[in-house]
């Protein structure tokens, strides 16, 4: 048993998006949900599954402390672990978090160009290259912070990033929807996004749709995973 | 001396160093007549503040022991712990708020909630100790107490509200607005020891209103006579708020922030009525102890000075006339001449002299009653004993005490020297139950261990100032652990059959890492292979393995050690030939069984301007180090790493060098990992280097 078992389960590999990596294309991602149905668990899940993957991942928390960002890592692989009983665990943990760095900031203190900053200092010293990005609590109501949005595959390039996964928070009262189906406040500009991930719940399940994919992704829009309400992970049948 | 307990205060100041512990208190014992004139703590008038009463105290301006002086606040008995804010002292602190009632968090209007307050907090937690927070240095530029109260919510969690705003800020910091009173508090003569109350200036008016609104929210939900008189729109007194601001601080759910300058004598008084209003008295809070007859059974103290005694001892400290002992007193009166009894060592003891202290001096008293916090003379015993009259057998819970990360050996430079260091590690362990010492057989050298470079750094400087013994002092050791990473098979024979009475022992079956606990022993042995007798023989034989690796002489840890067959003689086998074949069948084992070097990883927490960010990140990455993250709040970035003890030393002087002084940092053990193979070979060859030498 090896650190592949542990992302056998992903979400992103259970709806076939590992082709999509392959294609190597840069892929900008969201996950979109009401508040507290789980969109950091799904955003760990997919960080994790490109850090097992030898990528390293800058997860970048908007508004969280570093150790409740921590904590949601070393709980879904605690919960992935209950699972795949690992006999190497710790070591696995050990050699994978070696790909994962968190960075925080304030609300007010975000943006894109410090962010950029930040990554220069960090690969100048050849202490950290992120291949892939995960940006959570992006305020996407903010228009100043949405028109650097544009930007973004500029940015991608320019650090050579493989990936940017954002969440965003979407909310029962607002039904504006783009044409693809992506809720507001990211309906507006939706075409910023390769992959749009939907969490809802329903009944007693919790679903994870896929609402947009680009041309190059191998998944088809409207396939989805109906997760583990408990712990975020794909439900078992 | 006050009988009602109602009036009593038992307070700890709590605090990030540099944030004006020492200072605030020295206002403290100026406002309520204790000391005559103000000392600064780097005063110029090379006095020093009053509470910094060790030598060394002065020298580095922070503090180092935590001194106790008692006050008298408009008829409130105040005994006030000051506590040191370097993190190598938190046992220091742990103690104290162990043994106090409430306390007052100190932060610093520019630095906010800094590493250390967190590490602080995080002990007021663990002993549910209610507390009021005061922003000081409002007289500095960058002063922001709004932004620090936001810190005090977001960063520890606490449901902070200010009840004061500030009248100027800055340069032109004048006084204070009292959102209870709804009045605006000057302070004025040389020393701010006039207090003016005045209307709420007009431009102030419309913020105090608004702010006062936000208090009233937040504090309604812990009174019903405020929420009701709030829904009816009628009077609110100021009694209503102050009890219901008590209430919900009592409950752990609100803590109230004040304000102010205490270099400045600006607030300080405001902050005194606040631990009268709203700190807790020794009734007010559940002390539980440890009925040691019924299986450490709890049970709450009565506070009351007629039941049957029981104390404390929360700090010693050996000064000219011996060993002063710190004491509570949970419940029962103590008087001079009384025999108390050491619950721990069953020995009875003559209260002599009994003390309340005022930082280095003190005052003789006849009698202290529940609650009180006074002094012992001559009573012999550690910190943390608890002292009963004899009529109950009962402990005080007992007090988390981290385990020491760091060692260095001391040689002393003559025998005068040797005679005094003695005298020095005795006192020393005997205070500080953080602070370890043994001597190694090996090299015949003194070990001492302690929880960072700076904590053994003051114990060696007090050797010499204190006991005049001259130490030398080798380079810090880390305290390495070896294990073994796979399961290996042994099956050892140990016969000596030459000269005298011969030996023989089999041993065998294997050994397998043990995910949690140092030493396991299993005995499978059927059919008599091995006679019962000898089967405790192996086990020994096993754990006179585990002192001492054979990588790099470390303890090992982590092994279960299984045997399952073995074989034995009618005459030869012993207690030690069995004994011995352990050990060689654990020799045989270990190697097969993948032996690694653990190394001691410390959680470092460097906090700085974010200009220094990119350097503060090179520095940790340099030493081995593994960033976590880094948090950036507007000028100020906390980046975390896990970082081996190891590469640590010295870190404290190159951080200085890199930020220009404007950083620091915090370290604490976070667990033991296998070092690289390339620190693994260095050990393994010092080790054989040192083997071969002898």
């Amino acid at each position: 048993m090896g650190k592949e078992d542990l992302v056998s389960n992903n979400p992103l590999r259970a709806l076939g998006f590992e082709k999509d990596e392959a294609a190597d294309t840069r892929r900008i991602g969201l996950v979109m949900a009401r508040a507290g149905l789980g969109k950091t668990a799904i955003l760990v899940q997919i960080a994790m599954d490109s850090m097992l993957r030898d990528n390293k991942i800058l997860h970048v928390a908007i508004g969280e402390g570093v150790d409740k960002t921590r904590t949601w890592y070393d709980d879904i692989l605690t919960l992935t672990n209950d699972e795949e009983k690992l006999d190497n665990f710790q070591q696995v943990v050990d050699e994978i978090m070696q790909n994962r760095m968190i960075m925080t900031f304030k609300e007010n203190s975000f943006s894109l160009a410090t962010l950029e900053e930040r990554m220069e200092d960090l690969s100048s010293q050849g202490i950290f290259k992120a291949d892939c990005l995960v940006i959570d609590g992006f305020d996407f109501s903010d228009s100043d912070r949405t028109k650097a949005l544009a930007e973004l595959k500029t940015f991608m390039e320019s650090n050579n990033l493989k990936m940017i996964w954002f969440s965003a928070t979407c909310h029962r009262d607002d039904e504006r929807v783009s044409a693809n189906g992506v809720p507001a406040p990211c309906h507006d500009f939706d075409d910023v996004f390769d992959t749009v991930l939907l969490i809802s719940p329903e009944g007693g399940n919790i679903n994870l749709k896929t609402l947009k994919c680009s041309k190059a992704c191998a998944v088809d829009a409207g396939k989805s995973l109906i997760l583990d309400p408990a712990t975020m992970l794909i439900k078992k049948a | 001396m006050s009988v009602d307990l109602s009036n009593v205060r038992n307070i700890g100041i709590s605090a990030h160093i540099d944030s004006g512990k020492t200072t605030l208190t020295e206002r403290i014992l100026f406002y309520t007549d204790r000391i005559h004139a103000i000392h600064d703590v780097r005063g110029k008038d090379g006095v020093g503040a009053k509470m910094d009463s060790m030598e060394l105290e002065r020298e580095r301006g922070i503090t180092i022991q935590s001194a106790a002086t008692y006050c008298n606040w408009k008829g409130n008995d105040i005994n006030i712990i000051d506590t040191p804010g370097h993190v190598d002292f938190t046992v220091e602190v742990e103690r104290a708020l162990r043994v106090l009632d409430g306390a007052v968090l100190i932060l610093c209007s520019v630095g906010g909630v800094q590493s250390q307050s967190i590490t602080v907090n995080r002990q007021m937690d663990r002993y549910n100790v209610p507390r009021i927070s005061f922003i000081n240095k409002c007289d500095r530029t960058g002063a922001n107490p709004e932004r620090v109260t936001g810190q005090l919510q977001d960063k520890l969690g606490l449901n902070a509200h200010m009840l004061q705003l500030p009248i100027g800020l800055e340069n032109d910091l004048e006084g204070i607005v009292d959102l209870v009173t709804m009045k605006a508090i000057y302070f004025d003569g040389d020393n701010g020891e006039i207090i003016r109350e005045e209307e709420i200036p007009a431009e102030l008016k419309d913020a105090a209103d608004e702010k006062r609104e936000e208090l009233l929210d937040a504090v309604s939900m812990f009174s019903d006579e405020l929420m009701e008189a709030m829904l009816e729109e009628t009077e609110i007194s100021t009694d209503m708020v102050r009890e219901a601001v008590r209430a919900g601080t009592l409950a752990l759910e609100f803590s109230p922030v004040f304000i102010g300058s205490a270099y400045k004598n600006k607030a300080v008084q405001p902050l005194l009525d606040a631990v009268e209003y709203y700190l807790p008295c020794p009734t007010d809070v559940e002390n539980l102890g440890l009925d040691l007859d019924k299986d450490e059974e709890e049970f709450p103290v009565s506070n009351n000075d007629d039941d049957p005694l029981i104390m404390l001892a929360f700090k010693l400290e050996d000064g000219r006339y011996g060993q002063l002992t710190y004491v509570r007193t949970y419940q029962g009166r103590l008087n001079k001449g009384d025999t108390v009894f050491n619950t721990r060592t069953g020995k009875k003891v003559k209260v002599g002299r009994l003390v309340r202290m005022h930082s280095d001096e003190m005052e003789e008293i006849d009698s202290c009653g529940s609650g009180d916090i006074v002094a012992l003379f001559g009573v012999d015993c550690a910190s943390g004993d608890t002292f009963t009259d004899g009529k109950l057998t009962c402990s005080m819970s007992s007090m988390h005490i981290p385990e020491p990360v760091i060692s260095l050996a001391i040689i002393p430079s003559d025998n005068k020297a040797q005679i005094n260091m003695s005298k020095a590690l005795n006192r020393f362990t005997k205070e500080d139950p953080t602070f370890k010492t043994f001597v190694d057989h090996e090299t015949n050298e003194t070990i001492i261990s302690g929880m960072g470079e700076l904590h053994l750094e003051v114990y060696v400087e007090r050797m010499k100032r204190e006991y005049g013994a001259e130490v030398e002092v080798g380079a810090p050791q880390v305290a390495y652990r070896e294990t073994i990473s796979q399961r290996a098979e042994f099956n050892y024979t140990h016969k000596k059959q030459t000269g005298g009475s011969g030996q023989f022992g089999r041993v065998a079956g294997y050994m397998e890492p043990l995910e949690e606990g140092e030493y396991e022993f299993e005995d499978k042995i059927v059919g008599g292979s091995i006679p019962r007798e000898f089967i405790s023989s192996c086990d020994k034989g096993f754990q006179k393995s585990l002192a001492k690796g054979t990588l790099c002489g470390s303890p090992v840890t982590g092994v279960r050690c299984v045997i399952n067959d073995g074989s034995f003689h009618a005459v030869d086998s012993s207690d030690v030939a069995f004994q011995l074949a352990a050990v060689g069948a654990f020799k045989e084992g270990y190697i097969k069984a993948k032996p690694a070097i653990m190394e001691p990883i410390m959680k470092v927490a460097v906090e700085g301007p974010s200009e220094f960010q990119g350097a503060v990140m090179g520095s940790i990455n340099q030493r081995r180090g593994m960033i976590i993250g880094t948090t950036e709040e507007g000028t100020y970035t906390v980046v975390e790493a896990e970082v081996p003890l190891s590469e640590m030393f010295g870190y404290s002087t190159s951080l200085r060098s890199l930020t220009q002084g404007k950083a620091e940092f915090t370290m604490e053990f976070a667990s033991f990992k296998p070092v690289p193979k390339s620190v693994s070979e260095e050990l393994i060859k010092k080790f054989q280097d040192e083997k071969k030498e002898k």
